[in-house]
């Protein structure tokens, strides 16, 4: 019932953007989507906490990390949608977009958010892929939206790596059904049944599977090597679409990583999918660490911090127990204030028309309440207490140290690197004397005016706040369920 | 799934040379028709594998196979050419002698026995499940060492294709119910790829990869 509210609302939303030509009802459809797809997700996570599994028809099932990661989808998108209303008006009272464009952003978005809902809910392998391979597509022309050279290059990238990762990641899921013997593939092969034959498999078999399950899904995670595609697209495609690609979508791929390597723990132990998750972690923080400390731009910097917290919860991950059970915290915190600060960095870029950090000055004078916005947030997403971030980089290098001790030096060394040049970027915008363009170019009402453009990323905020000191009984037993499965 | 009678090894050994050839095509309808003779060849093996399970999904899936990827995908590369004049295939980053090297290697590579547990997933089908793995690794390469955007579409397309080989002589095939969910992709994929193309012209004039140089920051 509650997954059908969700489907059903985003397609209605989709159709009603589709049909209707007037702004007010899109605008209208969509936030009222949004509210039911996140109320729904709600009560999908309070039944999933309290039976284990909600399992609507035989092709969909949602788990404890499906629960989740479904709640993220939810929150965030809500967060988004009524961001969006107003972001796109700043943005069509500047002369940047037009009615036709705001119905093809409303169009795709609800598509978008429809698909990564499919994603978390399929209970089939194959299902579950087409549904990341449909957020690519989806997201495609959202990146491109500005038509610019910059973001059609971005948009390709996007479009071209994705799509190679992904037909990866396909031949890794079908190597998955070997054990299940030819022609039994053909019936509906769900994740259950997979976890069941995962004796049967191949140890070998199961191995390169994973490996290619990795790189190809890892592909829309971030990890490095393969996170090439993500500055690009996430700091070129509008910015509630970079809200929620950095914030949600990157979950979404690892939720597909996180069930096949339970299938293959199964196969050959824990050791072998532990040795990758950990290599790819580290390798992507010190990619982010070194690439954030040298850059200009805001957007890329908090894509760069995205790849660094993919590569911590994959080192959560790695090194399991207290670990896994901080890299599912960290998931949690990490979508609320990262899609936070790329609102804020939205409201930011409406003010000052440029994503270049030198470009920023004055930011907490020009934009008092964003301004406080994002240091607050830049404070939460790099682990400064009370935020529950320091906690959860806290419990994942705890889980490391006995065994993996010269990696948590090198990640705590990284990641003081990381504040301190991250740092250094957040003064330079904050601070000094207002630019140029933050006075001549008009924000109209600037945040006066624009209540909608602050309360979304300050609601974020405030439930990664609040969320840091009291965590929902309910949602505590998810976390523990996952911790203890992953 | 035993698929070593001869036609199914010819087929597959004429999908795997289309996959070869696609790297040494230097006409942009060359490398259309050739994705259209891989296609044709997939198709054909749908259609064994509809006689030998006498499934009608697969027969239904194999007929989509002939729309989307024998038809449609052709039509729109050569559409997309005739509009943009892109008679020439965008040059490679490696030259043939060296391209056809690593093809050699990859090639040998699949027969290794590094991938040896995945071609014995069937053991009576694994020369051909070798040469499909063989088959996609080139087509791997052709993505990764083409400049031209068009050529890398191709690439993806074949990759699919080579994908598509393996789970046939594996056994791997899915349902017909997810087989149209995955093919309906492909052809969204396609449709939206196409459309990029365009956009890319538009922008650069070019389809050349190389000139996409505005996200150097």
């Amino acid at each position: 019932m509650e997954l059908a509210l969700i489907f059903a609302a985003v397609f209605a939303a989709t159709l009603v953007c589709l049909l209707v030509k007037n702004r007010t009802a899109i605008e209208y459809a969509s936030v009222a989507a949004a509210i039911l797809a996140f109320a729904a997700s709600v009560v999908i996570a309070i039944k999933v906490s309290a039976s284990g599994t909600y399992v609507p028809t035989g092709l969909f099932s949602i788990d404890a990390l499906g629960a989740i990661i479904a709640l993220i989808i939810g929150i965030v998108s809500l967060a988004v949608s009524f961001y969006s209303v107003s972001y796109l008006r700043r943005e069509t009272e500047k002369g940047i977009v037009g009615l036709g464009r705001v119905r093809q952003f409303f169009i795709l978005l609800n598509l978008f958010i429809g698909a990564m809902f499919l994603a978390v809910a399929s209970s089939n392998p194959i299902l579950t892929w087409i549904s990341i391979e449909a957020t690519t597509l989806s997201t495609a022309f959202l990146i491109s939206f500005y038509d610019k050279p910059s973001s059609m290059e971005a948009a390709w990238k996007y479009l071209i790596i994705n799509s190679i990762g992904l037909l990866l990641g396909f031949f890794g899921t079908i190597l998955y059904f070997t054990p299940l013997g030819t022609g039994a593939a053909a019936g509906l092969t769900t994740w259950n049944v997979l976890l069941r034959s995962a004796a049967l498999l191949d140890p070998t078999v199961a191995k390169i599977a994973f490996v290619f399950v990795l790189i190809g899904y890892g592909t829309k995670v971030g990890l490095a090597p393969m996170h090439t595609w993500l500055p690009d697209a996430h700091s070129k495609a509008p910015v509630p679409v970079s809200a929620l690609l950095s914030g949600v979508l990157l979950n979404v791929a690892l939720i597909a990583v996180l069930r096949f390597r339970a299938v293959t723990d199964l196969a050959v132990g824990p050791e072998f999918s532990r040795g990758l998750l950990i290599a790819f972690g580290i390798l992507s923080v010190f990619v982010a660490v070194f690439m954030i400390l040298g850059q200009k731009n805001y957007k890329r910097l908090l894509a760069y911090s995205s790849i660094e917290n993919m590569g911590l919860m994959s080192l959560g991950f790695g090194f399991g127990g207290i670990g896994a059970f901080g890299a599912i915290l960290h998931m949690i915190y990490h979508s609320l204030v990262k899609s936070a600060l790329f609102l804020a960095a939205g409201t930011i870029f409406l003010r000052y028309s440029s994503t270049k950090i030198e470009k920023v000055k004055g930011a907490l004078t020009a934009l008092p309440v964003t301004g406080v916005l994002f240091l607050i947030g830049f404070f939460a997403i790099t682990g400064t207490p009370p935020f529950g971030i320091f906690l959860t980089k806290i419990m994942i290098l705890s889980a490391g140290v006995k065994a993996h001790p010269l990696i948590v030096v090198l990640i705590l060394a990284l990641t003081a690197v990381l504040f301190v040049g991250f740092f250094g970027h957040v003064v330079a915008m904050m601070f000094g004397e207002k630019t140029r363009a933050a006075d001549e170019v008009a924000t109209p009402g600037g945040e006066r005016g624009g209540a909608w453009l602050i309360a979304p990323p300050l609601a974020l905020l405030a439930v990664a706040l609040a969320l840091s000191f009291y965590i929902p009984p309910f949602l505590e037993r998810l976390v523990a369920v996952v911790a203890s499965n992953y | 799934m035993i698929m070593n009678a001869a036609p199914q090894q010819l087929i597959l050994a004429i999908f795997f040379l289309s996959v070869v050839f696609l790297h040494i095509a230097k006409k942009n309808s060359g490398a259309a028709v050739l994705y259209g003779i891989q296609s044709a060849a997939i198709v054909l093996l749908l259609l064994f594998s509809f006689f030998e399970t006498g499934d009608p999904g697969a027969l239904l899936i194999a007929f989509l196979a002939l729309l989307v990827k024998v038809i449609l995908a052709p039509v729109f590369i050569f559409r997309l050419t005739k509009m943009h004049r892109l008679k020439f295939v965008v040059s490679a980053y490696l030259n043939t002698p060296l391209t056809l090297l690593i093809v050699a290697g990859l090639t040998a590579a699949a027969h290794s026995q590094v991938f040896g547990p995945l071609a014995n997933i069937v053991p009576a089908n694994q020369p051909l499940l070798a040469l499909s793995l063989a088959a996609l690794f080139i087509s791997l390469f052709l993505i990764v060492n083409r400049k031209g955007a068009l050529s890398q579409i191709i690439g993806v397309l074949s990759l699919e294709n080579s994908i598509v080989a393996f789970a046939i002589f594996a056994g791997l095939e899915q349902s017909p119910g997810l087989q149209f969910g995955v093919m309906f992709d492909i052809f969204a994929w396609l449709v939206i790829a196409t459309v990029f193309i365009s956009m890319m012209y538009r922008h650069f004039g070019s389809l050349d990869v190389t000139e996409l140089k505005h996200l150097k920051d």
